[in-house]
């Protein structure tokens, strides 16, 4: 296969299971909590986008055609309505693995069940409410390729790079210089320390969790560019993404990023060997982060004696 | 003698009593080779009827014994539907007790269960199908490769902690089903293995005598399990166990090798869920790579989460709970794991440790709200609190403070300042009912801290000054001011004063 695309491919990977697992890895740092409805946040609002898109399409088309300002109004249609509802996926696990239990006893084993049960119940409400029948979101970023510096590069994937970059390099920026973007990273270092600080838990958790249901959310229109939206789309994310924000060490972001590029080329070069093809990805990168894990406990950025208990 | 009937009042008429005669000896029988007693009889003198008596301190094995014996009589009436439903739940009951063990007792997380529970099924599976391993063996051969898979993901639970090795194990199980499904020989019939002839005869299976055989051999796999649960958890590994929960350094520093006994504790479990492996492929005649799901996953994960984590009747009430939910109730369709959720969610929301633990929960919710409502009702000096009542012997004492706080409770209502004036009137003398009371109250008063009128010497004769008892012997009374009273009458009333002054403060 040709190098390049294996490149473009591994790339586009890598952003997607980035904005899950620093989604993942964020929560876990700030609040100390495993979200396992990520997944359930990706799906709902896979189907959120699908809908509202569905809806909004015959009035597009009769306001602009088929034209560019059409596929961008889509496309910004697309992308708010998933990030949105992908908020509010995050609000309501803030509402009931959070609030009600974040001061009992054994926190962080609780609050994995209520979103494994979180999980559980949305993906069978959409199975319900859809039916097991796969839906396919609007292309947003159009159709066609283009040649990029002698490669060759499908709009959809060149989007999803871009777009990702720019929401991640937002996020952290945020993080870097407001004032709750401070209050997070104060208690993704010491959450007694930041209470001590007069910064309020309950007051830093509902951001964070919307702000990761967000993450899911537009993770979610970006990556059902390449496949299609069904209530159980969002297990493989939801398991790909925690793999790797463990690879990447629980709470750190740069290891999260570095950790999903890694196993995005590894899934673009496994996928790529003639003799291993698609059938074995999953098998292969398994066993690297396991092996990885083996030899570094805590991930490729997680320090020992820092990481949180 | 006449026998005396009390008012059933508290959890004593519950509790199961035996009466013991005095002239035959105590008889405790032992089960033999080991030193335990089936029952935990425990023999007390009753301080009320002052007789002796027998009482069954923990009444678990009864309500064990009676729901085995009720399951296992009702199985005969039940429908063909209803059998399976029966058995299923025997074979994840089985497979959650042992979970209960790896989870509870040695304190590691893992989710490869099923992931083991496969590997047995389909070693032996493979064994009997392809080699023709006659079907005892195959337990044997399950129980072995459980052991050995149990030592391989046993390795890293050392450098691992928490939900690290959670999430890795997980991914155990999804490697093992892509493994499963890419294997060559098992592409035709999609990773599974089929035609496994197990204990069941073949003109049998889907028959009446098949279901029955086959409820009867997970009915024996579940108390084998229960019995594992009961040596494991509460003998000697169980016990180090223990102690390595509460306080890992202690433990270690009393040379407890706590990691040693994970490790055992991990291996037996895994044994057997091996062994339950193959006995899944036998009751079903085949396995298919449907076990290794993430789904199945967590619905047996649901399962020991509503029961409450690290108790084996947490395990099968959590088990009952959702396998009939999901197998018994079929027609409801996509609601069935909606149902499941929303349950797992409240028991997770509203107890601590699951359903098996509610009753622990309640009570101490209980004792508090007892305790906050004892707090309000007594008043500084008043009732006697019962952590302070355990410590007073004499329990006459209790009550007469009790009633000595009700009485000066209604005493103060009493006082008002016509009374107070009544008594500046005329101090000695006949007077108004309200008042003799509270004079009677207070010449009952203790000697200690008694008023006392003492005249002044040297010169001054119709000088008083007021005094206060030490209540020792040999110790001088102490004044109390240092205001002179002119006239014994002024006195009476300033003692009066002092001592209503009193009462209103207590």
């Amino acid at each position: 296969m040709d190098l390049s695309i294996l490149l473009v491919y591994g790339l586009s990977l890598a952003a997607i299971y980035g904005l899950m697992a620093i989604g993942i890895s964020l929560l876990w740092s700030s609040i100390g909590m495993i979200n396992m409805a990520h997944g359930a946040s990706f799906a709902v609002s896979g189907y959120a986008a699908w809908a509202v898109s569905t809806a909004a399409k015959p009035l597009i088309l009769a306001a602009f055609g088929k034209t560019l300002s059409g596929t961008i109004v889509m496309a910004g249609l697309c992308l708010s309505t998933g990030a949105l509802s992908g908020a509010i996926m995050g609000g309501l696990i803030y509402l009931l693995a959070f609030l009600p239990i974040h001061d009992k006893p054994n926190f962080a084993v609780r609050s994995l069940i209520v979103t494994l049960a979180i999980n559980m119940a949305s993906v069978q409400a959409l199975l319900w409410a859809f039916g097991p029948k796969q839906k396919s979101l609007p292309k947003i970023f159009g159709m066609g390729k283009i040649e990029f510096l002698g490669l060759s590069v499908r709009y959809d994937q060149l989007g999803t790079i871009i777009g990702t970059t720019v929401i991640l390099g937002l996020l952290l920026f945020w993080l870097k210089v407001s004032r709750k973007g401070l209050e997070i990273r104060a208690m993704m270092q010491s959450p007694e320390g930041a209470v001590l600080s007069a910064i309020s838990v309950r007051w830093t958790a509902l951001p964070v969790t919307m702000l990761t249901g967000a993450l899911a959310g537009l993770a979610a229109v970006l990556l059902s560019q390449t496949i299609f939206v069904s209530p159980t789309s969002g297990a493989v994310p939801l398991i790909k993404g925690l793999t790797i924000a463990l690879l990447g060490g629980l709470g750190s972001v740069p290891g999260a990023v570095a950790g999903a590029v890694i196993i995005g080329f590894l899934e673009a070069i496994i996928g790529a060997v003639p003799f291993l093809g698609q059938r074995y990805v999953l098998f292969g990168t398994f066993l690297f982060i396991i092996t990885i894990l083996i030899i570094r406990p805590r991930g490729i950025g997680g320090l020992l004696d820092k990481a949180r208990k | 003698m006449t026998e005396k009937t009390f008012f059933q009042i508290g959890q004593r008429p519950q509790e199961v009593t035996l009466p013991v005669s005095g002239s035959e000896p105590l008889d405790r029988r032992r089960l033999p080779f080991t030193r335990r007693h089936l029952l935990k009889w425990r023999s007390r003198l009753n301080p009320k009827t002052l007789r002796q008596e027998r009482i069954l301190a923990d009444k678990k094995p009864l309500w064990w014994a009676i729901a085995l014996v009720f399951l296992a009589l009702s199985a005969p009436f039940l429908s063909n539907s209803a059998l399976t439903v029966v058995s299923i739940f025997c074979i994840f009951s089985a497979i959650n007790v042992l979970w209960t063990l790896i989870i509870g007792t040695a304190g590691i997380f893992s989710l490869a269960t099923l992931a083991v529970v496969g590997i047995g099924a389909y070693c032996s599976a493979a064994l009997n199908v392809y080699l023709g391993l006659p079907w005892p063996l195959m337990f044997l051969a399950g129980g072995l490769s459980g052991l050995v898979a149990g030592g391989l993901l046993a390795l890293p639970s050392t450098r691992l902690d928490g939900l690290y090795y959670a999430l890795l194990t997980m991914g155990v199980a999804e490697i093992c089903r892509v493994f499963v499904q890419l294997l060559k020989p098992l592409t035709p019939c999609n990773g599974s293995i089929n035609n496994v002839i197990g204990f069941i005869p073949r003109d049998w299976v889907l028959q009446r005598p098949g279901l029955l055989l086959g409820f009867a051999g997970a009915f024996v796999l579940l108390l084998l399990s229960l019995l594992v649960f009961r040596i494991v958890n509460s003998e000697r590994l169980g016990m180090l166990l223990q102690t390595a929960r509460e306080d890992e350094d202690f433990a270690q520093a009393a040379g407890i090798d706590y990691r040693k006994a994970r490790m055992q504790v991990f291996l037996i479990s895994s044994a057997g869920l091996g062994v339950i492996g193959a006995f899944y492929a036998q009751y079903y005649g085949s396995i298919s790579p449907a076990i290794f799901s993430l789904d199945q996953l967590m619905l047996l994960f649901a399962m020991i989460v509503i029961g409450g984590l690290g108790r084996a009747e947490g395990a099968v009430i959590g088990t009952a709970i959702v396998v009939l939910i999901d197998k018994g109730l079929l027609d409801l369709g996509p609601l069935r794991i909606l149902l499941v959720a929303a349950i797992m969610l409240l028991v997770t929301l509203w107890t601590n440790n699951g359903i098996a633990g509610a009753r622990e929960q309640f009570r101490s919710w209980r004792r508090r709200k007892q305790s906050e409502a004892r707090a309000r009702r007594t008043e500084k000096g008043g009732d006697v609190m019962p952590e302070e009542a355990i410590e007073i012997h004499d329990k006459q004492a209790i009550y007469y403070r009790r009633f000595d706080k009700r009485l000066r409770d209604h005493l103060k209502t009493l006082i008002t300042p016509e009374m107070i004036a009544e008594h500046h009137r005329s101090p000695l003398g006949q007077h108004s009912d309200g008042l003799s009371r509270v004079l009677n109250y207070f010449r009952r008063g203790d000697v200690t801290d008694k008023y006392a009128i003492i005249r002044q010497s040297g010169g001054q004769f119709h000088a008083y000054k007021i005094v206060a008892f030490s209540g020792v012997r040999g110790a001088p009374p102490r004044l109390v001011d240092d205001r002179i009273h002119e006239g014994i009458n002024e006195a009476y009333h300033a003692v009066f004063l002092l001592r209503v002054n009193d009462l209103m403060e207590s």
